[in-house]
């Protein structure tokens, strides 16, 4: 019945920039699929809840059911990242998915299914830079269930909060605080000259420059 | 580097993107024309077909096929649209001047040749005939649709159209003919008389007549099988019609009924008839050839049990109800000629459009521009919605609340929905985010209505589909629901259905989310445990042995300590059986050593998983060997193995489904086992998810082996087929190819005699479940009396009369678990009835053996109720 509208259980253009097998090949795996990609999962969603939702497209009285559920992590933190992988026993399950599932909410939050390849070792694991998935690399927005800010601009609140933290660092008990200066008293003159002068030196600027420095060095380090 | 990009190998995935999309929007005139059919009106109808009338595509021979292909497209797959494709037809139907006459050639050489629309007819009928070669009976249907129409168009002939319906109606007086065909046959042939039937009767009024008289009594014959599928049930009246429910053929007849004595003089004011006012034709209208329905296939697959019963398993279809929300003026009740057309209509969408359900939403809600004016009350703020405007005697209907109760009414179908329930879930989600302020309300009431029903007999299986709905459905609106009007209804015994209800749409919201959430959704009164509604704690495990000071605390760290370890399983074994030894020299009393290593074993196993579901599969399939041991002392082991899972997950139902249902597809148990866990775990009223799972996992191993089976002989045949092409072909090929002297044995490769033995084994195991599950429902309702025969348990035997069901307000919790039951068994014998049938003789020899001669009431029901789902009543 898909000549008026379109069915909502073709798979997207992703293709797995990993994945060694051709389109063609990718094509004639995803025809037979019985794995889902499932994107835009709060961190904090357990797979029991995953089961409960996509049991409801299962078909256990033509042999199917859910076979298994994996649940992608972070690389780093080996913490859930927000996307996991649905496996059914059979293809028509995994389209009934995308079909009814796909688009509504688990969790309070819209989730996204896509027909997968099929489940290889390491595919569990966020390739984003930062560990996580991709998208949340550089993602503008606040999202409490996907831990906040995108991973870049927590690096930055992180880098923020340890200049924060490191900046009274040196302070020390019963140390010296300085007093800010007493009343005009004469003075011979000509001293105060050279102080001022070098607090408007390049040299602040330079400070800002170091301070910038280091975040694209922090990008670098990300990078593998 | 300069050169580099940043992000390079996205841009480059992105371009091969944008060519993929390009290709596809290359067209093909062909294409073009089609699409140009199938978005008929999707502006303005009666501007556009007067325009394609005149287009030359419309005009051009080679461009027939192309046509009719659009057109069975449009019709099939948009029925609300027939109506003004009939007009096309009809507009078609004219013989067009030729674009540049040559001179001199009379009139009489392009009077000669058919007008194109009988063209595009003649190629549409070999479609229609077609569709009914595969059966396809929606399609046939909407194609008599578009017939009908093109009757009362003067496009087809009476005579002709009548035969069509005929052939529809013969099928009713096969002999056997199954509720499945006999119900769509009727419908087939209903539908074409209620559109083209003032021009039938015109014709021959005896013959409409007859038509309907057969229809009537064909439906006067399935009305056993009716009371087995009424969603509100009442058990002791199996003649009773419907309450609150409509049943789909009923309806057709009783709304035909109504037509044919108003001499089918409402029928423009039910259909709209674009095609009424323009001129009669000039050209002999078109007769229909004439059909014969074909026989239904029967796929012979020559696979048979061990005892040589048939083991084809086809689904047995049982006529419909659509559950009734609303009063007649707020919707269609399609009882009724206009009511029935709406419903049938809405019905063929939510059918047709389930591939897309934000789609079907939008369709559904664009419904009313199909219909006669008049057929829907006007959105309120639009150029119809004027004050005074005059009303259309029982009509002025309530879209969304149509739309809704048609679509609960489809789901709520027993013993399943044409679709998963989920579907329908889904597309009421996607029709409230379309327009929430309209279909809302609409929800809410719906909502209402079933919850009251509940009291008043609404089958235990609509009432769990309709907590499903529930759940789901608030888990997609933030769980926003007024559960403050409930909190009276605490006060009823908890095995009431209001208050089964409550519990499991609460235990699914949780499930879906997490418990501290959905109490903050709930008014205090459902905050205090002693209520009952809601748990006291998070679903969680429940590992007995954590306490120091619990028995057997040493033994279970132990054992626990080794799994935390990743120890191999033989040592686990090992371990485990010199506690056994410790336990036999140090026990007092009698205590069950075996069953006590059981539960050690087993919970400290399920603790280890208990983090998620891929913990415990991890965990399980670690210990197979330490599961297969534990599970290896025949039933009942295993029936203990099970009694330990589900105390360790008691207060995580979801938990003990799913542990059983791997630990059945890792063949530690078998569904016969879980079957026997589920009778004697019935304080709380049967599980029937468990039951299901348990009876399904034994269904569906045999679907797999039966494809297993026939794969592998398809393979085996193309193989010797090849081999004997290849051996004719080439002489000298012979001695190569060794497979050749296989043709003088043709015996079943091994694989096959493997897959063949699993077959039957299976089978096997599939009838000692469903055997197990009759007599775990025969000794439900019996008790075992002193001379060890079975008498009938007095609640259920009560709980079946009308007086007592008078008096159901001052039922308890026993009164109401033996009502329950008695309806899940009833659910059943009507959702496994295909599997029931090809066992049979076996089925009720060995089940019914302690019942056989009883002539009590709770008997009698029993084997009712058996006799009208196995087709032997």
């Amino acid at each position: 019945m898909a000549h008026v509208v379109t069915p909502l259980d073709q798979p997207s253009n992703y293709k797995d920039s990993q994945a060694r097998v051709d389109r063609q090949k990718q094509q004639e795996l995803l025809d037979k699929s019985s794995t889902l990609y499932v994107g835009n999962l709060s961190f904090y969603t357990t797979e029991e809840q995953i089961y409960d939702v996509f049991a409801k497209c299962a078909s256990p009285e033509d042999g199917g059911g859910v076979k298994r559920i994996i649940m992608g992590l972070d690389r780093h933190t080996r913490t859930p990242c927000g996307f996991c992988f649905v496996e059914f026993y059979t293809h028509t399950e995994a389209l009934a998915s995308m079909r009814y599932i796909s688009g509504t909410k688990l969790d309070e939050r819209i989730i996204r299914c896509d027909l997968d390849l099929g489940y290889r070792e390491g595919r569990q694991f966020g390739r984003g830079k930062s560990g996580g998935q991709v998208r949340d690399e550089h993602r503008q927005d606040y999202d409490p269930g996907r831990g906040g800010w995108g991973a870049q601009a927590q690096k930055l609140e992180i880098d923020r909060r340890r200049e924060v933290e490191e900046r009274y660092a040196d302070t020390q008990v019963g140390g010296h605080v300085a007093q800010g200066g007493g009343d005009w008293k004469e003075q011979n003159g000509g001293v105060v000259q050279p102080t001022l002068k070098r607090e408007r030196s390049p040299e602040d600027e330079g400070d800002n420059d170091t301070r910038q420095r280091a975040r694209v060095e922090d990008l670098d380090t990300g990078r593998m | 580097m300069s050169y580099e990009r940043p992000y390079g190998g996205r841009r480059r995935r992105r371009d091969d993107y944008d060519q993929d999309r390009r290709r596809d929007l290359q067209e093909s005139p062909e294409q073009r024309l089609q699409a140009t059919i199938i978005r008929l009106g999707d502006v303005d109808v009666e501007q556009e077909i007067p325009q394609l009338a005149t287009d030359p595509r419309f005009h051009d021979a080679a461009n027939v096929p192309v046509i009719s292909e659009g057109l069975r497209l449009g019709i099939t797959e948009q029925p609300y649209k027939i109506p003004h494709y009939a007009a096309l037809l009809r507009v078609l139907s004219v013989p067009h001047p030729e674009p540049s006459p040559p001179e001199g050639e009379s009139a009489q050489g392009s009077s000669s040749s058919p007008s194109v629309g009988r063209q595009i007819l003649d190629d549409f009928w070999r479609g229609f005939q077609a569709y009914l070669d595969q059966l396809a009976w929606r399609q046939a249907r909407l194609c008599i649709h578009f017939f009908a129409h093109l009757t009362e168009a003067g496009v087809v002939t009476p005579q002709s159209m009548l035969g069509l319906l005929q052939s529809f109606t013969a099928v009713l007086d096969e002999f056997g003919v199954s509720t499945g065909r006999g119900k769509r046959a009727a419908r087939c042939a209903a539908e074409g008389l209620m559109r083209a039937g003032r021009s039938l009767k015109d014709y021959s009024p005896a013959s409409v007549i007859e038509l309907i008289s057969t229809l009537q009594a064909y439906n006067e014959t399935i009305a056993g099988a009716k009371w087995l599928v009424q969603p509100i049930t009442k058990l002791y009246n199996q003649d009773a019609s419907p309450v609150n429910a409509a049943e789909i053929l009923d309806c057709a007849v009783t709304a035909l009924k109504l037509l044919e004595a108003s001499d089918f003089s409402d029928t423009a004011t039910i259909y709209p008839q674009p095609y009424a006012d323009l001129p009669s034709l000039s050209e002999a209208p078109f007769d229909l050839p004439s059909v014969l329905v074909p026989p239904e296939v029967i796929e012979l697959d020559g696979l048979s049990t061990d005892s040589g019963e048939d083991a084809l398993v086809k689904k047995e279809e049982w006529p419909e109800h659509l559950l009734r929300l609303f009063d007649n003026d707020v919707t269609p009740d399609p009882a009724t000629p206009a009511g029935y057309a709406v419903r049938a209509d809405l019905l063929d969408i939510i059918d047709i459009f389930e591939v897309n359900r934000k789609e079907c939403a939008r369709i559904l809600a664009e419904y009313p521009r199909w219909t006669v004016p008049g057929t829907f009350k006007p959105k309120p703020g639009t150029p119809a919605d004027v004050p005074d405007r005059e009303l259309v005697p029982g009509r002025d209907w309530q879209l969304e609340s149509s739309i809704i109760e048609t679509i609960l009414g489809a789901q709520f179908i027993l013993p399943e929905s044409p679709e998963k329930p989920i579907y329908y879930i889904t597309l009421i989600t996607e029709l409230c985010k379309l327009s929430p302020q309209t279909v809302g309300p609409a929800v809410g009431k719906s909502i209402r209505k079933l919850y009251s029903y509940l009291a008043d007999g609404l089958d235990v299986e609509v009432g769990r589909r309709f907590a499903e709905w529930f759940a789901v459905h608030m888990s997609n609106f933030g769980f926003q629901w007024v559960w403050k009007e409930w909190v009276p209804d605490l006060s009823l015994p908890v095995l009431h259905p209001k208050r089964v209800f409550m519990h499991r749409a609460l235990e699914i919201e949780i499930r879906l989310s997490y418990l501290d959430r959905i109490l903050k959704t709930l008014p205090e009164a459902f905050h205090d445990p002693a209520q009952g509604a809601l748990p006291e704690q998070a679903p969680g495990p429940e590992y007995d042995y954590d306490d120091p000071s619990a028995p057997h605390h040493d033994s279970a760290q132990s054992v626990l300590n080794q799994l935390r370890g990743r120890a191999k399983p033989e040592d686990v074994m090992s371990l485990l059986e010199s506690l056994k030894i410790t336990l036999v020299e140090t026990a007092d009393g009698d205590i069950n050593v075996d069953s006590v290593i059981r539960s050690i074993a087993v919970q400290s196993l399920l603790h280890i998983g208990s983090r998620s579901f891929s913990h415990f599969l991890n965990a399980i399939e670690r210990y197979l060997l330490v599961l297969r041991n534990l599970a290896s002392g025949g039933a009942d082991a295993k029936a203990d193995l099970l009694s330990v899972v589900s105390t360790f997950w008691r207060r995580n139902r979801q938990m003990i489904s799913i542990v059983f249902d791997k630990l059945m597809q890792y063949q530690i148990v078998d569904p016969t086992d879980v079957v026997g866990w589920v009778f004697t775990h019935m304080t709380e009223g049967l599980d029937w998810d468990v039951l299901k799972g348990a009876v399904d996992k034994a269904n569906g191993r045999v679907v797999i082996a039966r494809k297993r089976v026939a794969a592998l002989r398809k393979e085996q045949d193309d193989t010797r087929a090849r081999a004997k092409a290849s051996g004719g072909a080439d002489d000298g090929a012979m001695e190569v190819d060794g497979e050749i002297k296989q043709e003088d044995t043709p015996a079943d490769s091994p694989a096959l005699v493997n897959a063949l033995n699993a077959f039957t084994s299976l089978t096997r195991e599939q009838k000692s479940t469903l055997a197990r599950v009759l007599e775990g429902f025969v000794h439900a309702v019996h008790s075992t009396s002193t001379d060890s025969s079975l008498i009938p348990d007095q609640t259920s035997l009560r709980v079946i009369s009308p007086s007592a069901w008078e008096d159901r307000g001052s039922w308890g919790n026993e009164e109401w678990k033996a009502w329950q039951t008695w309806v899940w068994y009833k659910h059943f014998c009507r959702t496994y009835s295909p599997y029931l049938r090809s066992y049979a003789t076996t089925l009720s020899i060995v089940s019914f053996a302690a019942v056989d001669g009883a002539d009590n009431a709770a008997a009698v029901l029993m084997k009712k109720i058996w006799a009208l789902a196995i087709g032997q009543d």
